[in-house]
């Protein structure tokens, strides 16, 4: 190249060879690259029907970078053609899908109508991809880009080097690493792509991944599969001179490359009461039909969802309460967690979703305390889980009548120990053990006019079963209310007054 | 139904009363600031109280007409049966269903042991092939439960008279079997259908479908003994 004329990029400048060259620095880098490349296994592959930037992969003289990204296709093909003076130009192969990527570093495509999509330069490309993940609606301003490709690439791509290392065995360029189709694509498309987003790119919460699968998938069984890589084994070993129709699968049409963007999960906490004795927790279904109204679950992850224009939520409860069980007093912590949010929902937002489900009709569930929390929530939960004391109020009832004395004889009881064998309610599915608990305190509250029912408040360590402690689970937790006061005694109803967590 | 507020639960956490900062003389902005806290002190306790009183009433609000006998537990979460002359006449037993399938066995009231004087005295688990209260039961899967057919002996209860066996009537998996009798024989003749259980067994569906035929209900088996339980 001897003029060293400066050019605006975009402009081309005809050199005393007959070939065109931008004045940019990169494109001139890369056109001397194409240069440098081994001009007799330049031909071999381009005849053979690999692609331009799979030739830039295969045979390296440095470091497949992103320079290459700003050259057209069509550019880089007339370039690697013309190094060969000696026989007239090749066919115009270029509409001819590569034979090791299968038009992946083409950037050609079926989308999802199964139309072709061509596109020829690397800017070109991301701004298809760019229309395709906005169709998402989803909001971010930093992405990490994934990649996945059929593996019948990595096959072919095998069968094509031990090809060349047949027949040019003593070559340096043969030892340097190839950068796979996957990183190669990567390479090519990133900058563009941040350009056209708007965006940055880090292993951050938002994923872009380009699927890229066979047309025709599951054309063929599985055995003939085995057959095949046995038999590409061989070759490999063998290093044959001469790629044999049966070594690798001639593809003709391109892949099907199909965007998914994804969110990692976030999460909400809060508190939530519950008012109703006809609500489970979670959603409850046997045989077809659901136990109770509604549930905690549906209503709270239900009303936040929509907020966030999430796929789906899950629930999580700092410890559970039966369905005829009410939650009162300071509520129960929870998180939702919502996959593949479009959006983060503002605090205003937020606000409106607790005032929605604290105002609906039925007052079945209320919420307290609604905000947005990172990743530290799980520790939030966790925290205080051993320490955790609960605080409930039972209606109890007692065969003989309440007497001053019981009173006493109650709240004395502090750290008091409990034993209980795995009540028979939930045996079923839970393992047969014996459970030491610990009763912090209890308080007798009478009523008025009726000596056989008093409301009993008392505080205990976690995992406490409250309602077999009161009645004795038939004797198999001991002490009970009513080994205690030397009756029969029963539990109407039960409510959860407080959960202690480490932060209230 | 009014309730009475005498005997108020705190929680003995909670101070009776908050100790307000003491007021200094000199700075204007200091006494201000003081006043400030002073008053979100009592807006705090105020609302403390008021939710309290909140819950307090939420509490009560739901306690309805209070039955004088309400039902008990067992009558609430099972489904009692019965099976008569079982095997031997005069061997009744009870089997209360729970809604999750487990079945707990025991003797009926007219069980011919309560007819001897003195009522049962002894209990022993060491019946069939092994001593049904040695066997220990673990992990959700229930390992190592025996698995008991309906003839299956459970345990031989004696008297002063005789010698009696408990089978366990239905068909299933023996998880637990009641070992506190062992010590406390007298639990069967006071209270035979609570503490006096004799053990839990769990059944197969199919097991239990086909086991249902062979057992009374309540009302059938007050007929069938003529008594007014």
């Amino acid at each position: 190249m001897s003029d060293e004329t400066k050019l605006a990029s975009g402009d081309s400048v005809c050199l005393p060879n007959g070939l065109v060259s931008h004045g940019d620095s990169r494109t001139r880098r890369v056109y001397e690259t194409a240069r440098s490349l081994h001009s007799g296994a330049v031909k071999d592959l381009l005849s053979l029907g690999v692609c331009e930037r799979c030739i830039f992969r295969l045979i390296p003289v440095e470091a497949f970078d992103s320079d290459v990204s700003s050259v057209s296709t069509s550019t880089l093909r007339s370039w690697l053609e013309s190094g060969d003076d000696e026989t007239g130009p090749l066919e115009s192969s270029c509409s001819r899908i590569c034979i090791v990527c299968l038009g992946i570093l083409q950037f050609v495509f079926s989308d999802a109508k199964q139309k072709l999509v061509k596109t020829d330069t690397s800017s070109d490309y991301a701004a298809r991809i760019t229309e395709l993940v906005k169709q998402d609606r989803h909001e971010f301003d930093s992405f990490g880009l994934e990649v996945s490709v059929p593996s019948i690439i990595i096959e072919n791509e095998r069968a094509v080097l031990s090809y060349l290392k047949g027949k040019y065995s003593n070559e340096g360029w043969l030892q340097i690493k190839k950068i796979s189709v996957k990183d190669a694509l990567k390479i090519l498309v990133l900058d563009p792509l941040r350009a056209s987003l708007g965006a940055k790119s880090d292993s951050s919460t938002f994923h872009i991944r380009l699927i890229y699968s066979r047309a025709s998938d599951g054309a063929q069984g599985a055995s003939e599969k085995t057959h095949e890589s046995k038999r590409r084994k061989t070759d490999a070993e063998n290093g044959s001179n001469c790629i044999s129709e049966n070594s690798f699968e001639k593809v003709y049409e391109p892949c099907l490359l199909s965007v998914h963007c994804n969110k990692m999960p976030i999460f909400f906490s809060g508190r939530y009461f519950k008012y109703s004795r006809n609500v489970s927790q979670s959603r409850w279904i046997i045989d077809d039909e659901r136990m109770g109204e509604a549930s905690v679950e549906e209503i709270l992850g239900g009303n936040i969802l929509p907020a966030c224009l999430g796929d789906s939520y899950k629930f999580h409860a700092a410890g559970r309460e039966d369905i005829d069980v009410r939650m009162l007093g300071s509520g129960r912590p929870f998180l939702i967690e919502i996959q593949n949010s479009r959006q983060c929902p503002s605090e205003q937002s937020l606000k409106e979703v607790e005032e929605k489900i604290n105002n609906s009709e039925k007052k079945l569930v209320g919420v307290k305390d609604l905000r947005c929390v990172g990743s530290q929530c799980w520790a939030m939960m966790r925290e205080g889980e051993a320490e955790k004391q609960k605080q409930y109020a039972a209606l109890v009832w007692i065969s003989r009548p309440l007497e001053d004395k019981d009173l006493n004889s109650i709240s004395s009881l502090i750290e008091l120990k409990i034993l209980q064998k795995t009540p028979v309610r939930v045996l079923h599915r839970r393992s047969p053990l014996d459970r030491e608990k610990i009763i912090h305190w209890m308080k007798v509250e009478k009523i008025k006019g009726n000596s056989h029912y008093f409301l009993l408040h008392l505080c205990t360590q976690a995992g406490t079963y409250i309602k077999e402690f009161v009645h004795g689970d038939l004797g198999r937790t001991t002490p009970s209310m009513g080994s205690i006061l030397g009756c029969r005694a029963e539990i109407i109803q039960l409510d959860v007054t407080d959960v202690k967590m480490g932060d209230s | 139904m009014e309730i009475q507020k005498i005997e108020v639960a705190k929680n003995p956490e909670i101070e009776d009363a908050i100790e307000l900062p003491k007021k200094r003389s000199h700075d204007e902005v200091e006494d201000c600031e003081e006043q400030q806290q002073q008053q979100e002190a009592q807006e705090d306790e105020k609302n403390r109280v008021e939710e309290e009183d909140e819950l307090r009433n939420l509490l009560l609000s739901d306690i309805g007409d209070l039955p004088i006998s309400p039902p008990s537990a067992t009558q609430v979460n099972f489904v009692t049966y019965f099976i008569t002359d079982f095997t031997k006449s005069g061997h009744d037993q009870y089997i209360y269903r729970h809604a999750n399938g487990l079945c707990v066995i025991g003797l009926a009231p007219t069980h011919i042991a309560f007819k001897d004087e003195g009522g049962i005295t002894n209990i022993d688990f060491n019946v069939g092939k092994s001593d049904r209260s040695v066997l220990k039961v673990s992990g959700k899967r229930k390992k190592n439960a025996l698995r008991s057919e309906s003839n299956t002996a459970l345990c031989k209860v004696s008297t002063a008279k005789d010698t009696y066996i408990v089978r366990c009537c239905v068909k299933g998996s023996l998880l637990e079997v009641n070992d506190r009798l062992i010590k406390q024989p007298q639990l069967l003749n006071a209270s035979a259908d609570r503490e006096g259980y004799i053990a839990i067994i769990m059944p197969r569906p199919t097991d239990w479908t086909k086991n249902k035929e062979s057992l009374i209900t309540l009302e059938e088996y007050k007929e069938k003994k003529e008594l007014s339980l």
